[in-house]
């Protein structure tokens, strides 16, 4: 991110990043393992991520981030640049951890991880649990466990389209390209989603 | 739907919370070593399962499989209808076989002569299909010990004989 002291004359990051990915994709196609290694290093903390809010549980979300990786390497040759790589491993990802979940349904064991220290400071969290909430006990952690709590009641379809657009901030375009549906069901689901949530974590939601 | 019940931005702002829920400290300075590492101890060799496999290839069979696993009840009731059509198809197969069987074993037809009755034996269903060819053309049909059965003409031997109730003969054929 740039400060008021860097000079404003960045390039283009767009397109000589997308070529750059481009040329990664071919040479790891070819083999390249340094070059999937920087693929990984480009992903790894948004797949990581995006499995660890679906599971809540960070043991299971590395083993299958892992996973996802190296089956999307297994299968780079497949990949026919129709979408963006990182679309594509998106989907690889969120598949393996549905079918993950579903395997293991209502088995669910917390494993969450620590807040960082940002968090006590962040004023919509601060404005949570001040005494104009509706439990004025309640801390970060408890919040937390309740929340996590919370999305493991949806079903993984819609927990899904919450963590990637309200937690992780994509935009539903890209959600319906990586679940495989339209933006319509994106859109309904989201909504179901967050009314099935307001229920569930009502005494921690200032009204 | 009251305004009320589509007011989510508190909601919103409590789902940022899971934006500082952060891995330990330098768990991604491994990460990628630990990927790469599994990827040359071979692990990236195709493990995946049919369904997995499927599920990345095409969006269609994506979208299949989901149907198929949200509701169970479709594939229990393909496959049991698939397995019935088998099984009308083998009893009618069986029954067509039959009825050729008994129409080629007609009185006046000779039976046939085969190099390896052990095959037959075991086949009795091949052996009454066998098609038959008049006596007096002086020519029966053979079938050979190999895995994969061939028909070939042969000069017949011995005596009319039902195949129905006579053992069918073990005949060398060059």
């Amino acid at each position: 991110m740039l400060t008021m002291s860097e000079p404003a004359t960045a390039p283009d990051a767009n397109a000589p990043a997308s070529s750059l990915e481009g040329d990664l994709v071919r040479r790891a196609r070819r083999g390249d393992l340094p070059a999937y290694d920087e693929l990984v290093k480009r992903y790894q903390e948004r797949i990581y991520a995006t499995i660890y809010h679906m599971t809540s549980n960070h043991e299971d979300a590395n083993d299958l981030a892992q996973e996802s990786f190296i089956k999307a390497y297994s299968a780079l040759k497949s990949f026919k640049g129709g979408s963006s790589f990182y679309t594509w491993l998106y989907r690889i990802a969120v598949n393996k951890t549905i079918n993950f979940l579903k395997q293991r349904r209502n088995k669910h064991h917390l494993s969450l991880n620590d807040l960082d220290f940002n968090a006590e400071h962040d004023p919509d969290l601060v404005a949570l649990i001040s005494d104009k909430t509706p439990t004025r006990d309640v801390n970060l952690s408890e919040l937390q466990k309740k929340l996590n709590e919370a999305l493991l009641k949806l079903s993984e379809p819609h927990r899904m389209v919450v963590v990637l657009h309200d937690v992780q901030g994509v935009s539903h375009e890209e959600i319906a390209e990586i679940v495989g549906c339209n933006i319509g069901t994106v859109r309904s689901r989201l909504f179901y989603a967050r009314q099935q949530l307001q229920g569930y974590l009502a005494d921690y939601i200032k009204s | 739907m009251s305004e009320k019940n589509d007011n989510f931005d508190p909601l919103k702002q409590l789902l940022k919370l899971k934006r500082h829920e952060i891995p330990p400290p330098g768990y991604f300075s491994n990460f990628s070593g630990d990927v790469l590492s599994r990827i040359r101890a071979g692990e990236a060799g195709g493990s995946d399962s049919i369904f997995e496999r499927m599920q990345s290839s095409s969006p269609f069979w994506s979208s299949m499989l989901a149907l198929f696993t949200a509701k169970p009840g479709i594939i229990g009731g393909l496959a049991t209808s698939v397995c019935v059509l088998l099984l009308v198809g083998v009893v009618l197969l069986d029954r067509s076989d039959s009825g050729q069987a008994v129409a080629d074993t007609m009185p006046g037809q000779p039976a046939a002569t085969v190099a390896d009755s052990g095959v037959l034996d075991a086949t009795p269903a091949l052996a009454s299909a066998v098609p038959l060819a008049p006596a007096d053309a002086g020519v029966g049909i053979s079938v050979n010990s190999n895995p994969v059965t061939s028909l070939q003409p042969i000069t017949a031997f011995g005596s009319e004989q039902n195949p129905l109730f006579q053992p069918i003969l073990v005949k060398d054929v060059h």
